[in-house]
């Protein structure tokens, strides 16, 4: 995650990454928020270049390619690089955008003999299902409103894994056995896509429909004509995003091009993580352009039934819930037909009325309303006027202007002014403000 | 033995709460001085109680929220170390003192008193639990480089909700969440607040009201001093009336089911063809199809059931508003 893969980010020319404008910046920094300094491949962008893919490189002396500074240390190397990945999240457009907020995931995973390749470490396969864990987790905690489902391609069909659901549990424990999920045979990506529409198909228009393929076959083994299944997704609205772990399939590129998502050819295992949690944010929604001329009705914005339970404190007496048939005192009670699940947000077993509670719609509060971007303290006018500590953390602010050159939105002295507030804020907590309160300390909101 | 701990205390101290509280016509009087003696007893307490505990002290004063002590870097002072006083509780109490001095000096003219920075003092909190718990990229080597397990925060509160924080909040809740850190709150005067139950219920903390405010300290000591992995054991009051139902948008009443923009995330009592929110217009079949399924008890929105437990209301009319401005 941290250090190694970051110089690929910054270069279009020789990589295969394909993405919308918009969606560029804003997704990093989640990846990446509380990265640990790994010295590994540590340095600018001029190299990024000479970057080799994965099964390429021959043999990195990544102990070579780090800079010391003038003690010997390599603090200041690191910290360099950090400040200047971590500003460049920063760059995203400020303005209000219209984002997708109750989501539809169906995850794709390949299960396929090629993935059990060991071009990525310790194999494709293992190293699949730990960034799909991750991915799951972090996917939640950000579209709290969301349901994911697994299906896996595996011997020429399309297998479904884990049903779509809106609990992290669920899924976890679905790709959690790994012998149940081993690779074998040869991947089917026409039946596992029909699989997957058809599992969303019902659902109403203004959730998204997404399809995330983890792919590490090159060949594909179908009954059909796989365009003919393209075009019904297009037709359906389903985004289709590829992360290829092998190399770029025409198929593949079309998928994500005529659906709108977002395709890329992991270099190596960071790579591969970034191009998945770039799925991570919800998409800005792109319906908005089909209806120029009527401008009225947008058929992405709807109206949703929601239901807000009562909640049973853990002193209530214990009843059956519906949704495992457990003995439980705490619970929610469904509003509509009074049935006791055990955790929300979720469909109703049996009326299926969507039960949210208020801190949930809450938490999707901060993609509507993200915090203004800090502009970068280029030169200490007055250094005797400006505050000596950082305003959040109160880390002691340097004054003098660091040694290594300085780069387009990121200040030399580690100090981030509030637009609003004009509060000096250090690296970290600039960091931290965007990515994770969501709340600036000086303005309070 | 159990870990080292972090406590972050977030102090309210809003001039006009502290004046009502100390109003002898309360049942239980508490002026500010009796509190400030109570809490730095409570303070001295938390690092007494192990050598690695660190302590971060955080005031919030109308519109503003300082920082008024942290274990990292203690204030210097040059004052002769008394003999009979323990140097790290003598540094403590008196920066806390010092600093709150400072603040109160400076405030303004009461009558055009802003709301406490409640939100700036817990985002600050955050901030700082942050940057120890991520002592390898901080600059300063200098920092404890023990990586402190159960960071938590005590929210000493006097002031009432104030809406407008309401999406704040929430958002520094959830950041906790993140960070694993839980709050605890104590209600040392005025009416529950709904934003920090929920915050204490979601982090897992304790929330308490105090009933008897003269007896503050024992409160703190009981409740408020072991860390998370003890309370397990003892028996610290727990909240079952903690009420997760929204409040629409329209009328601010409670409900049961309500009827959600896609767009803005705007609650609404009923079907409406706009959103008055973000002025989306829905399409009209789905009107028809909702307005023909909505469930009959919804036509009278104060039912039985709502009165009974209706003790709080999650979603606050006013949190809508900013939305109007920034979505279109």
């Amino acid at each position: 995650m941290p250090a190694k893969d970051i110089d690929f980010m910054d270069v279009d020319s020789d990589s295969d990454i394909s993405l919308p404008a918009e969606e560029t910046s804003r997704s990093k920094g989640k990846g990446k928020g509380k990265a640990v300094a790994k010295p590994k491949k540590t340095k600018g962008k001029g190299k990024a270049n000479e970057q080799a893919y994965t099964w390429e490189a021959s043999y990195t002396r990544s102990w070579d390619t780090v800079q010391e500074d003038a003690g010997g240390n390599l603090q200041g190397a690191v910290e360099d690089w950090m400040a200047r990945d971590r500003r460049r999240r920063l760059l995203a457009p400020a303005g209000a955008i219209r984002r997708t907020i109750i989501r539809h995931l169906i995850l794709l995973l390949d299960l396929s003999s090629s993935m059990m390749d060991r071009d990525m470490r310790p194999t494709r396969f293992d190293l699949t299902l730990q960034y799909a864990r991750e991915f799951i987790t972090e996917w939640f905690d950000q579209n709290p409103l969301g349901q994911i489902g697994v299906v896996g391609m595996r011997a020429g069909i399309g297998e479904r894994i884990g049903e779509m659901s809106g609990n992290p549990q669920d899924i976890l424990r679905a790709i959690a056995d790994r012998h149940k999920l081993e690779p074998i045979g040869e991947p089917s990506l026409q039946n596992a896509i029909e699989m997957a529409r058809s599992t969303m198909s019902h659902l109403p228009t203004h959730s998204s429909r997404e399809i995330l393929i983890i792919f590490g076959s090159l060949t594909t083994c179908d009954p059909g004509n796989i365009h003919d299944t393209l075009d019904d997704c297009v037709k359906n609205r389903i985004r289709i995003s590829v992360v290829a772990l092998a190399a770029e399939m025409k198929i593949c590129r079309e998928l994500c091009d005529k659906t709108g998502g977002q395709f890329g050819v992991a270099m190596n295992e960071g790579h591969f993580k970034d191009l998945m949690f770039e799925l991570v944010p919800p998409p800005a929604q792109n319906t908005l352009s089909r209806t120029p001329g009527a401008g009225a009705v947008n058929p992405a914005a709807d109206l949703m039934m929601m239901g807000f339970p009562t909640r049973l404190p853990d002193t209530s007496p214990p009843s059956l819930c519906v949704c495992h048939s457990e003995l439980k005192s705490e619970g929610f009670l469904c509003p509509r037909c009074l049935a006791k699940v055990c955790d929300v947000p979720t469909d109703c077993d049996i009326c299926g009325l969507m039960i949210v509670s208020s801190p949930h719609l809450a938490r999707s509060y901060h993609h509507l309303f993200p915090v203004k971007p800090y502009e970068a303290v280029t030169a200490l006018v007055d250094v005797s006027d400006s505050t000596s500590a950082c305003h959040a953390c109160a880390r002691i602010l340097p004054t003098t202007q660091s040694t290594s050159t300085a780069a387009e939105g990121i200040s030399p002295f580690g100090r981030y002014r509030c637009p609003d507030c004009h509060n000096d804020f250090c690296t970290e907590c600039d960091v931290f403000v965007h990515d994770v309160v969501h709340c600036c300390p000086g303005c309070g909101k | 033995m159990d870990n080292a701990s972090h406590l972050s205390v977030i102090v309210d101290l809003s001039p006009t709460q502290w004046h009502l509280s100390s109003q002898s016509d309360n049942t239980h009087p508490l002026s500010l001085k009796d509190f400030l003696s109570q809490l730095l007893a409570f303070l001295n307490m938390h690092i007494a109680s192990k050598h690695e505990n660190t302590l971060a002290v955080f005031g919030a004063f109308p519109g503003k929220s300082v920082m008024l002590y942290s274990s990292t870097d203690p204030l210097q002072h040059n004052r002769t170390i008394d003999a009979n006083s323990y140097p790290p509780f003598r540094v403590v109490d008196y920066s806390v003192m010092q600093h709150i001095m400072e603040e109160i000096d400076a405030l303004g003219e009461p009558e055009d008193e802003v709301p406490c920075a409640l939100v700036g003092a817990v985002t600050k909190a955050l901030c700082y639990i942050n940057r120890i718990s991520h002592p390898s990229t901080s600059s300063n080597p200098a920092d404890n480089p023990a990586v402190l397990p159960d960071p938590r925060m005590l929210i000493l509160s006097v002031s009432p909700d104030l809406s407008t924080s309401y999406i704040p909040i929430m958002n520094s809740i959830f950041s906790a969440q993140k960070l694993k850190v839980t709050i605890d709150v104590c209600k040392i005067y005025g009416p529950d607040t709904v934003f920090l139950q929920q915050a204490a219920h979601l982090t897992g903390g304790s929330y308490i009201y105090l009933e008897r405010r003269d007896a503050l300290l024992q409160y703190l000591i009981m409740s408020h001093l072991p860390p998370p992995s003890i309370r397990n054991v003892l028996s610290v009051p727990t909240q079952d009336r903690i009420d997760f139902r929204a409040a629409c948008f329209c009328h601010k009443d409670i409900i049961d089911i309500g009827f959600v923009c896609s767009v803005c995330l705007s609650i609404f009592c009923k079907p409406v063809p706009v959103c008055t929110t973000c002025r989306t217009k829905f399409p009209m079949k789905t009107l028809q199809r909702l307005n023909a399924s909505r469930p009959p008890q919804t036509l009278t929105p104060v039912n039985g059931s709502t009165v009974a437990n209706g003790s709080a209301i999650g979603t606050p009319r006013s949190a809508g508003t900013p939305m109007a401005a920034s979505l279109r």
